[in-house]
């Protein structure tokens, strides 16, 4: 089989280098690069993207605390001033509940002595009507018949036991 | 695609067949051609048919062979390489993958500037199919980097990037570079422009050809002093040159495989270096500017 010498200059050979190296290239690049490329610029989308989202819910999640923070301290002042109001409401009611009872009783006290002077009027209107029914008593035996001193004497402690008879009898 | 699904193995397993393949066509091939000599001869290239061509007929040798079969090889671990890469990594290879292209951009970056980007591939293929060829004398194919008309052919093609470059302010400029810094030193100038392409590929080719030729040089030596101290033994004993296993071996580790990995580098770095330098950016943009303007003051006077 023939041999080249050590040294010897083709052209051909020289073209048919040059082609293959080109034609490598553009495998490589088709095959390789370009596929290598792509997928890191995916990755690096995907975690630009991944960062992004990270950002975007760490900031939700920072407004989101600010936002309990706000509506845990407004509790609080309510529950307090719910409790103030409370107290307040039941300072006031007892208050109230004090002066009613107390308007009750005055009611009571008064009724009482409004019962009490009635049965005395009650009383005095039945002493008087005694009084009257004696006097018409007194003038109808007075009329029946003369009498005398002593017989005044003894006739109106008569009365007076009739009276008392009466009242006992009442 | 999982890494588990077996569609995706078989499919993994037919790139490494085919990443094997041509290797082991190349080692068939020069099992099955190569004649048995008598003693260690030192040649180029062999023939294995020739095409007639005008100018001159095309031998097709050894060296073409093998680089077709190194440029296969390259392109299946290309596939092998980028099989399943996801952006979510759950493959070994996808790390090394990365490794390649973001070094490569990286070297490129650094060498070439923002603007020649686009050559990291070109610059990942020469590397390959360089180092790749240098390395395939390793398994007894003739390296086709030790052919002046392999390496010849990509220092043209270098060539022609840097004047492609050279003449991208037009053809006065690339004219008027060469009597740069005085007109006195054009001769110079116009050879050194050749001198490029030339010393890249003759630096390259010397290189993997002088690590054959010593190769070649010790086993020679070492055959004779082999027989020389051990011929006494007796029977075929005498005749094994004893002193060519294993020496040769760890010669070979320097000369095979570190000069062909470091000259494919100096060659990628060498072109990086030559071509991003043939390109004038400053002045590039500023004749873009001026054109700019000059567009502009047509289009206000029309």
């Amino acid at each position: 089989m023939q041999t080249l010498p050590i040294i010897s200059i083709n052209l051909w050979e020289m073209l048919y280098a040059l082609l293959n190296l080109l034609i490598l290239y553009l495998l490589v690049k088709k095959f390789l690069y370009q596929p290598v490329k792509k997928m890191l610029s995916q990755r690096q989308a995907t975690i630009d993207n991944e960062y992004k989202e990270a950002e975007e819910a760490k900031q939700k999640a920072l407004s989101d605390k600010q936002t309990y923070e706000e509506k845990l301290s407004g509790a609080e002042a309510e529950a307090d001033s719910l409790i103030q109001s409370a107290v307040q409401n039941a300072g006031q009611r007892e208050l109230e509940i004090l002066a009613e009872a107390k308007e009750k009783a005055d009611g009571i006290r008064r009724q009482a002595e409004a019962d009490a002077a009635l049965e005395l009027k009650k009383a005095e209107q039945t002493i008087r009507e005694e009084i009257v029914n004696v006097g018409t008593l007194l003038a109808g035996k007075m009329l029946e018949r003369e009498m005398n001193a002593e017989d005044h004497k003894k006739l109106i402690d008569a009365l007076i036991d009739e009276i008392g008879d009466e009242y006992e009898g009442h | 695609m999982t890494k588990t699904s077996r569609s995706f193995r078989l499919l993994d397993m037919f790139y490494i067949v085919m990443m094997i393949v041509p290797l082991a066509i190349g080692m068939a091939i020069q099992v099955l051609t190569k004649p048995a000599t008598e003693g260690i001869t030192l040649t180029g290239a062999r023939i294995f048919f020739t095409i007639p061509m005008p100018l001159m007929d095309f031998p097709v040798t050894e060296s073409q062979i093998n680089s077709l079969l190194v440029t296969v090889t390259i392109f299946f671990f290309c596939l092998y390489m980028v099989h399943g890469i996801h952006e979510r990594v759950h493959l070994k290879r996808q790390h090394f993958a990365e490794l390649i292209v973001e070094k490569v951009d990286g070297l490129v970056h650094e060498n070439m500037g923002e603007y020649f980007m686009g050559y990291s591939p070109f610059i990942i293929a020469m590397l390959a199919l360089s180092a790749l060829s240098s390395l395939s004398s390793l398994i007894g194919l003739y390296p086709p980097t030790s052919d002046i008309n392999v390496v010849g052919g990509w220092a043209i093609l270098v060539f022609i990037l840097i004047t492609y470059y050279k003449l991208k302010c037009g053809p006065l400029y690339y004219l008027k570079s060469f009597t740069e810094p005085v007109a006195l030193l054009a001769p110079i100038n116009f050879l050194s422009e050749f001198a490029t392409p030339i010393s890249m590929s003759f630096r390259h080719y010397g290189n993997i050809l002088s690590g054959t030729v010593i190769s070649t040089l010790l086993a020679v030596a070492l055959s004779g002093l082999s027989n020389l101290v051990l011929g006494w033994l007796p029977g075929f004993l005498g005749e094994i040159s004893w002193l060519r296993v294993g020496i040769p071996a760890v010669l070979s580790i320097y000369f095979d495989v570190f000069s062909g990995c470091l000259q494919a580098f100096i060659f990628a770095m060498l072109t990086m270096m030559n071509v991003s330098g043939a390109f004038p950016k400053e002045d590039y943009e500023e004749r873009k500017r001026k054109k700019l303007l000059k567009k502009d003051a047509k289009k206000q006077i029309a």
